[in-house]
């Protein structure tokens, strides 16, 4: 019989997959463990750190040409993204793109293992992929970003926006790719939602086979060495097309708008779903006889100034308007009780969400696109969580979120300048799609306004701790913490507004936050800078908030040859 | 999360760093610098506690047989005694004869 030999990507540790991926003897590691660049959070947890925090960064070439790996170990707290991991996969690209503006060419490759945002540091892993997001919609423009899930974990959670935003994605059948894990989802939506012990349903919706089969993967591959390399090569030469799945907002659109979820869909017909061409109807969605109240419609009533919402999707409000003169587009995620998407009637960001969010923020983007002047976008950032639901994961609600992402960083990149404003809560994938990527936040500083990443009783369920285990840790760990004082310590917010009425304002309160969105404005038009470096660089985040962050970017700028 | 510090006297020196295996579930990382002391210092982090008897047995054996100036930092994820003995021995093996990404 026949013997064969294969190199498993699978089953190798996250430093290992990186150099066998990498020619022989071309690579080396920079951030290492000898470097002693831990987690500073997880100790103070009474949890045990790993010396490189489960990120692995090895630069060498591949087929000879300049390639930098960056591997996430998803055996290490699941993947899961902190302080350090994160600003070390951050960082990375970051200097990447530097290189790339050089037209020093180096490609990124990220292999993803990860269930998202390590809970454990809860805000930091939302900051950090945020900059993960933003660093890999600037560097699509220079060089393929190719992401591969080779499969254990899988890619979920806000990561698995950023894995949405590579250039293309190469999967095993082994491989899962979905926003809310399975657990997540059943906890969130009840098990007759989703049964997350039932494994092969779950890979039947999310695994890397009906990925590839509906247009949501690139390359599929048998789990060898060689494979993948064949088909990041085949990515680099243009015979895999790069399919710019964030921007085909008409086509998803349409898609999500008429599908109907009343009945469960099967995932065998999802699949024909994404591969029949979807009929551009101007199908009427479904809308509240009357308004339903949410502090981010009554902040987007006042915003507005009284002009109606042109969106298509009622749960989405959009309105062009002025703000102390300067010309200004508002947009706010409301809850629709009659939403298709039972899931989504909250408020929560769904799969119509991500993508009417990012249509109108093209539509902004297209229309001034001759101007000088870009228009000033203001989210107001209301938002309770993405949507948990057996359909949203389905049909790819992370790629939703991740359109989103893309068109607020793609109309910051261009020269729109951004003031998303936090009158409420500001949670998770939902945030991440709707407010992150601006250039400037600023939150009202109300108790009704709170900054996280799950419910507590679903983070104590996947950290396997009590409630009180958890309150507990946020003491020590502000990035733990709900509140947006305890945000704020992180340094990333550029105004925080005392004596606003965050649920009832009135015109006073209108004022204060007007025109702190106005010296905001100000505060960015003097600045060239298009990214989010502002997060490192405010005094809070230099002297406590990010220090970590920073030092992780400043010693791999010193390794870096 | 428990720590624990050995130390033993040693003599010979080793030729280079190691490092193996992951904070995971069942496993363990560990770190191997060479030293000049003269001595065999372990610093453990584990995320069991009360087993520091065991930990004693399991680190004495392994420098009972291996006589190595070295400093070996420990992360342990809830390893057995025996995965710990053969992580520790893969260390020394690196360490020794090389094969280390690192």
């Amino acid at each position: 019989m026949a013997q064969i030999i294969t190199e498993s990507l699978v089953e190798s540790l996250a430093r290992e997959r990186a150099f066998q991926l990498l020619d022989q003897g071309s690579a080396y590691e920079i951030l290492g463990p000898f470097d002693g660049l831990e987690s500073p959070h997880l100790a103070a947890q009474n949890i045990v750190p790993q010396f490189d925090d489960g990120m692995i960064i090895v630069k060498g070439t591949l087929n000879g040409q300049q390639t930098v790996v960056i591997s996430i170990e998803g055996n290490f707290q699941g993947g899961g993204i902190g302080e350090v991991s994160g600003a070390k996969l951050a960082g990375t690209l970051e200097k990447v793109l530097k290189e790339c503006e050089k037209g020093n060419t180096i490609y990124p490759v990220i292999i993803y293992d990860t269930g998202g945002v390590r809970l454990q540091e809860a805000n930091y892993g939302l900051l950090s992929i945020a900059e993960i997001s933003a660093a890999i919609v600037a560097l699509r423009e220079y060089v393929p970003v190719i992401g591969i899930i080779p499969g254990k974990v899988g890619s979920f959670g806000g990561m698995s926006l950023t894995a949405g935003l590579c250039s293309a994605l190469i999967m095993t059948r082994e491989g899962r790719l979905g926003m809310n894990g399975p657990e997540v989802v059943e906890q969130e939506a009840g098990i007759r939602e989703l049964d997350a012990r039932n494994k092969q349903l779950i890979w039947q919706m999310i695994g890397g086979a009906i990925r590839k089969e509906s247009g949501l993967a690139d390359v599929i591959v048998e789990d060898d060495i060689p494979n993948y390399q064949n088909a990041i090569q085949s990515i680099w030469s243009g015979e895999v097309e790069l399919q710019h799945r964030t921007k085909k907002v008409d086509h998803y659109l349409s898609l999500y708008k008429s599908l109907d979820v009343e009945v469960k869909v099967t995932p065998e017909q999802a699949k024909e779903h994404f591969n029949t061409k979807p009929a551009v109807g101007d199908a009427e969605l479904p809308a509240p006889t009357e308004a339903v109240s949410s502090t981010g419609r009554k902040w987007f009533d006042l915003l507005a100034n009284g002009q109606p919402s042109i969106s298509e999707v009622p749960s989405v409000l959009v309105a062009d308007t002025t703000i102390n003169g300067v010309n200004a587009r508002v947009i706010a995620v409301v809850p629709n009780p009659e939403n298709n998407f039972y899931r989504a009637r909250k408020g929560e960001i769904g799969l119509l969400e991500g993508w009417t969010i990012a249509k109108y923020v093209h539509q902004a983007m297209e229309e001034d696109r001759d101007l000088a002047e870009k228009r000033l976008i203001v989210p107001i950032v209301d938002v309770p969580s993405q949507a948990f639901g057996y359909h949203e994961e389905l049909f790819g609600i992370y790629l939703a979120c991740s359109a989103a992402v893309d068109a607020y960083a793609s109309a910051r990149l261009a020269g729109h300048p951004i003031v998303a404003a936090l009158v409420g809560n500001a949670i998770s994938g939902a945030f991440l799609s709707h407010g992150m990527q601006a250039n400037r936040l600023i939150a009202l500083n109300d108790d009704g306004v709170n900054v996280h990443v799950m419910s507590k009783k679903s983070a104590a369920i996947i950290t396997q701790r009590t409630i009180e285990e958890l309150d507990e840790a946020a003491k020590e760990v502000p990035s733990m913490a709900y509140d947006i004082q305890s945000f704020k310590k992180l340094g990333a917010l550029y105004r925080l507004l005392d004596g606003v009425n965050a649920k009832e304002p009135n015109a006073d309160d209108q004022t204060i936050l007007v025109n702190a969105i106005s010296e905001a404005y100000n505060d960015i038009q003097a600045d060239s800078v298009r990214d989010l470096s502002s997060r490192l660089k405010s005094e809070i985040a230099v002297s406590s908030g990010r220090k970590a962050s920073i030092q992780v970017r400043e010693m791999i700028a010193a390794q870096w040859r | 999360m428990e720590k624990l510090i050995y130390s033993f006297p040693a003599s010979k020196t080793i030729e280079q760093r190691a490092h193996v295996g992951v904070v995971g579930s069942g496993d363990l990382e560990i770190l191997v610098e060479p030293t000049d002391e003269n001595k065999t210092v372990v610093e453990i982090r584990t995320g069991i506690t009360g087993f520091q008897d065991t930990w004693k047995k399991v680190i004495e054996r392994f420098v009972s047989q291996n006589d190595i100036s070295a400093l070996i930092r420990i992360n342990d994820f809830g390893a057995t005694p025996g995965v710990v003995s053969i992580r520790l021995a893969q260390a020394v093996e690196v360490s020794l004869h090389g094969a280390n990404h690192n």
